[in-house]
């Protein structure tokens, strides 16, 4: 594999300076042998008087891209190494049409100008200062135009138009080969210049561009090239990460801006943290080949969507063999609002040289600790052993992403960490006698209150800032949620921290029951809390819907409503509101399918049976969902199941429910009671 | 010489940049970069204070595409020297003014270095670049590249009259 200079990160060396002056050599070398040195000659193409320019650029443009694509397939070298523009269509077409009159006014681009400027053409000495006078008018009016610069990362123009490589390869290399023929043809007929129309030399390139085109559908591998493609930064992104908060718990992170050690990233992936997400932008053979325990794979081109959902949510940590497209993709999800993306230092190479590498093999003498560690990191990393340090079990590291689920092992061992704090849901008798060690008691119904008539809605974000205020929390803190009996207060306390836009939190999974029946300590002392200034984010929550949105949304058919009440209450032969029965279209699926086990022993139902029963339910992880239930309590359960659990992307909580909807008769409903009632006589 | 033998020349430089450097041919860098340092020179706090050129200010001209820019002057020279097609001239029609070219010449120039700072790169940093390893914006450009130029031909068409 050939290491570039980009890839190493040496374009600015000397040796990089002498290396790009003999290819600039050989490309001025070449556009003045094809007579480019000459404006007539160029401009001749848009009087279609002589098309030198469309032949020889095309020539070369097809050559270069059948060489790469061979060398890619071959392993010769990745597009990694290969600095890739990003695609800004706006700057692209905008500047494409401006360059287009400006060649056509000066006859020169600024490669032949060089050339032309060393045949002595004073036409091209005017166009090179027009070039830099053009270059500082854009400097000047850089803040009006740079909107147009936004790009959409990386993209490929076959898998843009839904193909393959090797076909959009070997359709532009036909229509080169046929433009070709086409000018020689009008050429010959014109008798103009040179006739190639019937030479040896253009029958023998087309016929060999042709074949090594045709050559690429056995020597690509599935079809495509570019699969590490990626989603490449702006040229002008900003560079700088700040982490939402959280000094004390990621200082260490943070002190290295936008990267994580392997040692550090090692230790975190051992402890089981629940709020790293680790993601493999390599091609996937390469990841099922090797990869971190622990990483999902994504590739490049997929990634802003797929990490939507951790937007600024846990620490996003990607990896490739080196850092260069990490790196721009990080730029790019950046610029993208992304602040909690980190690239690992030195990438796989340097995970499996710095941990995994045994210390008998290093060249250097190991200390007695680091061996230790080298040794656990080894025996989880490589031999699939169970960490050492008591974590998750191993359906939680799955979703290693808060919020989430949170096991007993991983808090009694990070409970005492610096920015864990415990909230403990349950009645105040019970949690005053006996609760886990630095415990907040929070009381749900805190969070709720009459909104413009209904009762029971969760309260704005400012209210919830000043409880979470006077708790002494802050935005850094990862807040782990305790349940007794009802597992549904704590994910409705998680709706609450979703509105605020503090997304570090996790549901203890089995709640106090678990931590109870494990033997775990508990405390009953009071705690000392020194208030803070909680900045709740007002626009955090996206998800939150009222009934007109309800109902719009049931009028063009556009989301998968799920009724979560229990049966008897979606059916219409219960009813403890205005009107019994169901909003038109639900579905139902009462919370409780959710949980097993009973009271104290409640505890969510595995995830791959979770998403199976769900499956069924919703066509797909995108679909529009929205869920509810009387009041948005129970709803919040299933909320949590389909956005944290199972990775819905697009749920809504209509908060009303049921209450709302019932008690206005102008909204639509459906019951099984009246239509049996009617149908009767 | 023969355009597809210079194509195919041409094509196995841009390989040969792929694969020693890591990125494709430019030259509209290496004018940005001249650009960069006349403006510093000329106004160097405002220069330094601009979101652009502000990063490049230190030293605008250690740049890679900048020597590949002198590179290919230099190659244009040996390859025209060898050819002795070295003629001191103003490129134009028989019949048009040579203000008119003058006029033509720089205004284009003014709108290719726009143009190019705008998109990123010109016909050999983005669309041959970038149509080599087949990425949608640079293919974009090109065909932009050409829409532009025959949309305006006709109006220009004077200074090539003979």
């Amino acid at each position: 594999m050939i290491e570039t200079l980009f890839a190493r990160d040496a374009l600015s060396t000397p040796m990089a300076f002498g290396l790009a002056l003999l290819i600039g050599v050989a490309f001025g070398f070449v556009l003045e042998r094809a007579g480019f040195g000459s404006s007539r000659r160029l401009a001749g193409i848009f009087y279609c008087r002589d098309m030198a320019v469309l032949k020889v650029m095309f020539s070369g443009l097809v050559t270069a891209m059948l060489g790469i694509a061979y060398l890619t397939a071959f392993g010769w070298i990745s597009l990694d190494s290969i600095y890739l523009m990003p695609t800004a269509y706006g700057a692209q077409i905008a500047g494409g049409l401006i360059f287009g009159v400006g060649f056509v006014l000066s006859g020169w681009c600024p490669g032949t100008a060089a050339a032309g400027l060393a045949s002595g053409k004073l036409d091209a000495l005017l166009c090179l200062v027009g070039a830099v006078i053009g270059s500082i008018i854009f400097n000047e009016v850089y803040p009006s135009v740079a909107p147009l610069q936004a790009d959409s990362g990386m993209q490929f123009v076959y898998a843009n138009l839904g193909m393959s490589q090797p076909v959009f390869a070997l359709l532009l290399t036909i229509v080169a080969v046929l433009a070709f023929w086409g000018v020689e043809y009008v050429e010959h007929r014109r008798k103009t210049g040179t006739c190639y129309f019937n030479s040896s030399s253009l029958k023998g390139f087309g016929t060999v561009l042709i074949v090594f085109a045709v050559g690429l559908f056995i020597a690509v591998p599935s079809g495509g090239m570019a699969t590490d493609e990626a989603t490449s930064g702006a040229e002008h992104g900003a560079s700088t990460t700040v982490m939402p908060g959280g000094p004390d718990l990621l200082a260490d992170i943070e002190a290295a801006g936008d990267h994580i050690e392997p040692e550090e990233l090692a230790d975190r992936l051992l402890a089981g943290d629940p709020g790293l997400l680790l993601v493999d932008v390599r091609p996937p053979a390469e990841f099922d080949a090797f990869h971190i325990r622990g990483a999902q794979s994504v590739e490049l081109n997929e990634l802003e969507t797929y990490l939507q959902p951790y937007q600024n949510r846990g620490l996003i940590v990607l990896y490739s063999n080196g850092m260069t497209h990490p790196a721009q993709a990080r730029d790019y999800l950046f610029g993208r609002g992304f602040q909690n993306a980190y690239i690992l230092t030195d990438g796989l190479t340097g995970f499996i040289e710095r941990c995994l590498k045994p210390a008998s093999l290093r060249s250097e003498p190991v200390p007695e600790d680091v061996a230790v560690r080298i040794a656990s990191w080894r025996a989880y990393f490589l031999e699939g052993a169970q960490p050492t340090v008591p974590y998750a079990e191993p359906a939680a590291l799955a979703s290693v992403t808060l919020p989430g689920l949170v096991s007993t092992q991983w808090l009694d061992a990070n409970r005492d960490r610096d920015g864990v704090r415990v909230v403990d849901l349950r009645p105040q008798p019970e949690y005053n006698s006996g609760h886990i060690p630095g415990a907040l008691r929070l009381d749900v119904e805190n969070l709720r209150g009459n909104i413009g008539g209904v009762g029971s809605m969760l309260l704005p974000a400012r209210m919830i800032g000043e409880h979470l205020s006077l708790m002494g929390i802050q935005p850094s803190d990862v807040l782990v949620l305790v349940s007794g009996d009802k597992v549904h207060d704590v994910t409705l306390v998680g709706i609450g921290l979703e509105r605020v836009g503090h997304e570090r939190y996790g549901v203890l999974d089995g709640g106090f029951g678990k931590w109870m029946a494990e033997g775990r300590p508990t405390d009953t002392a009071l705690l000392s809390v020194a208030p803070t200034e909680y900045p709740a984010d007002g626009l955090a929550d996206r998800f939150t819907i009222d009934y007109t949105e309800v109902l719009r949304r049931i009028q063009d058919h556009s989301a998968v409503i799920i009724d979560v009440r229990p049966a008897d209450s979606f059916s219409g032969t219960k009813s403890d509101e205005a009107r019994a029965g169901h909003i038109p279209g639900a579905l139902n699926r009462p919370y409780t399918e959710d949980l097993t086990g009973i009271a104290q022993a409640q505890r969510f139902k595995p995830s791959e049976a979770l998403a199976a029963e769900y499956r069924k339910l919703i066509p797909s992880q995108d679909a529009p969902v929205i869920v509810h239930c009387r009041t948005g309590h129970q709803a919040s359960q299933t909320f949590f199941v389909l956005t944290h659990l199972l990775g819905y992307r697009s749920v809504s909580w209509y908060d009303a429910g049921w209450s709302e909807w019932s008690a206005r008769p102008e909204l639509p409903i459906e019951s099984q009671v009246a239509a049996t009632a009617l149908a009767a006589p | 010489m023969n355009p597809y033998l210079a194509g195919f020349l041409l094509g196995l430089t841009l390989l040969a940049s792929f694969l020693i450097l890591g990125a494709g041919l430019g030259a509209s860098g290496g004018l940005a970069r001249i650009a960069a340092f006349s403006e510093c020179v000329v106004a160097p706090a405002h220069t330094r204070a601009s979101e652009y050129f502000g990063p490049w200010c230190d030293q605008p001209l250690r740049y890679y595409m900048l020597f590949m820019l002198v590179g290919t002057f230099l190659g244009g020279l040996i390859s025209a020297l060898f050819a002795n097609r070295i003629d001191f001239k103003l490129e134009r029609g028989t019949k048009a003014p040579a203000f008119l070219r003058a006029t033509l010449a720089i205004v284009g120039g003014v709108l290719i270095g726009f143009a190019s700072r705008l998109a990123a790169g010109c016909t050999s940093g983005q669309a041959l670049t970038g149509g080599a390893l087949l990425l949608t914006g640079s293919l974009v450009f090109l065909v932009c590249i050409f829409a532009g130029g025959y949309a305006a031909a006709w109006f220009v068409r004077r200074q090539w009259n003979d």
